[in-house]
């Protein structure tokens, strides 16, 4: 019996890294990605407003 | 990109302006390390220092991910509430990008607590699933928050987004505790309802230290994702202003 | 007097909506039909046990009547849609409530009518004893009715307008509908048996508080959905 508690403890706290770290992973990426977006659109925006 | 309608113009340079003035923010990296270390911390000291329970052994230290975890889904839906109503009130369109960031991250943690759920009950209880008024009412609010971010993601003008989901994220919140009541009706008419959450006073500060180490974690997700909501929206407003300059 | 003007826009919204979709026909026919369709599957996924069928006739019903009821509200903003007919509706003069009034009345004639084909053909096909009390389990029917096409009527008015609305309006209503599931179910079987402890009261009382706070809260939402 306590053995195989362990197991579903340790599954537990396995799910929980997972989805919080999958969920920081996602976040990172998605904010690379816009933050890369606004930066180019920001410069071609400066751009033509120089010309 | 969505493209506005036409006709909506007047709206949208009014939007322009709003986020050109306030440059997105750039993104604060301690918040992540702090909270991430917090819950590390928090993990280690309840599972080293809680005493086997006498009914669960050593099960009981599932409660310390689950307990946060379900505490922090409430805690997110009761951020789309407010807020949803606050962007009807106020027409502000960062209120209705927080309740947006608010959902699909409390929809992240309602996710975990209904694994970790299943995860307690198959030991606890022998099953999976039981159709308990807790954990019924939050599945349903797993559907609710997956309804909120599928009309967010099938609409395209900025405007019907945001009224259109503050108004299904209000409806929805409003209709959580008629569910809840609902469920444990039906079930207590017929079976008696199982409350397997009873706590040890010894396990309380250990659940307290975790909830707060959650709680950090759940705002610093809540913040970066609104950062970056913040960043598209200023992405996609400066589209709109080129196509409609240049053409 | 300006109520008996609203009361005019509503009721002229829900005729045209009542009688298109009526005189076209194969909208009604093909609904209904459906639900029809769906009481067979079902009896025949559950069956052929007599008693099994009996037990699960209410949940049956109520099942046939949600899945088919979808495709009604859908339709009711999806004909406005196509025609280009909503923006000239909004520019009419008047209330803006007495649009979803309107489009609320007309679904709620509609699902009736639909109700009338699904419930005796799930009477029939499930073996469903009537009791004494039908007036009661009528009610409850009624009421549960109110509850779908309020939430239906008001979840179409943005789905239909949106991508993927064939998927979007039961993603958004069906979770909605929870408590009307339980309560009506659960009071339609205490109604269909003995009620031997007394529940039916309480469901039915859970059914008209959904009725009336939905009611409010859509009312007061649809301004905000409908002008986007």
């Amino acid at each position: 019996m306590d053995a195989s508690n362990i197991t579903f403890i340790i599954a537990a706290y396995t799910v929980t890294w997972i989805v919080l770290l999958g969920y920081l992973l996602r976040l990172v990426r998605k904010g690379g990605r816009a933050r890369a977006d606004y930066e180019r659109m920001a410069q071609q925006r400066s751009g033509e407003k120089s010309q | 990109m969505s493209l506005k309608r036409e006709g909506k113009l007047t709206s949208s340079t009014d939007h322009l302006r709003d986020t050109q003035a306030a440059r997105p923010p750039r993104t604060s990296n301690w918040l992540a390390f702090v909270s991430f270390a917090a819950v590390i911390a928090a993990q280690a000291y309840a599972i080293l220092t809680s005493p086997a329970d006498a009914d669960m052994g050593h099960l009981q230290k599932i409660m310390y991910v689950h307990v946060p975890a379900a505490w922090m889904t409430f805690l997110s839906f009761f951020v789309v509430l407010v807020f949803s109503v606050r962007y009807l009130w106020r027409r502000q369109e960062n209120d209705d990008l927080i309740a947006a960031s608010a959902a699909e991250v409390g929809a992240t943690f309602n996710g975990l607590t209904l694994m970790l759920g299943m995860i307690w009950g198959r030991p606890a209880w022998g099953v999976w699933w039981v159709w308990d008024a807790r954990l019924t009412s939050t599945l349903v609010l797993f559907l609710i928050f997956v309804g909120y971010l599928a009309l967010r993601a099938f609409t395209e003008d900025a405007q019907q987004k945001a009224q259109w989901s503050a108004a299904v994220g209000a409806i929805g919140a409003l209709n959580v505790p008629i569910v809840y009541m609902s469920v444990k009706w039906w079930r207590t008419l017929h079976q008696p309802p199982s409350s397997p959450e009873t706590l040890d006073p010894a396990y309380t500060l250990g659940l307290r230290i975790n909830a707060i180490a959650m709680l950090l974690v759940l705002i610093y997700f809540i913040r970066r994702r609104y950062e970056i909501a913040r960043l598209e929206r200023a992405v996609e407003h400066m589209a709109e202003a080129a196509a409609m300059g240049g053409g | 007097m300006a109520w008996q003007d609203d009361w005019r826009r509503v009721r002229a919204i829900a005729r045209k909506d009542v009688t298109t979709e009526l005189r076209a026909k194969a909208g009604f026919n093909s609904v209904a039909s459906l639900g029809v369709t769906i009481l067979v599957l079902l009896g025949l996924a559950l069956g052929p046990d007599a008693e099994a069928l009996r037990n699960a006739a209410v949940g049956a019903v109520w099942l046939a009547t949600l899945f088919s009821g979808v495709l009604a509200f859908n339709r009711s903003f999806q004909v406005e849609l196509e025609s280009g007919a909503l923006e000239p509706l909004l520019l009419y003069p008047g209330p803006r409530w007495t649009i979803f009034a309107g489009k609320l009345l007309g679904n709620l004639i509609f699902l009736t009518l639909m109700v009338a084909i699904v419930v005796p053909a799930g009477v029939v096909l499930f073996g469903v004893q009537i009791p004494a009390r039908w007036p009661s389990l009528l009610g409850v029917l009624a009421l549960g009715v109110v509850g779908l096409v309020v939430l239906g009527t008001f979840y179409a008015s943005m789905a239909s307008r949106s991508r993927a609305r064939e998927v979007l309006l039961p993603l958004l209503l069906f979770p909605m509908l929870v408590p009307v599931l339980l309560a009506a179910t659960t009071a339609s079987k205490a109604l269909l048996g003995a009620d031997v402890m007394h529940e039916a009261g309480a469901w039915i009382r859970l059914l008209v508080a959904y009725d009336l706070v939905f009611l409010t809260a859509t009312f007061i939402a649809f301004e905000h959905v409908i002008e986007a």
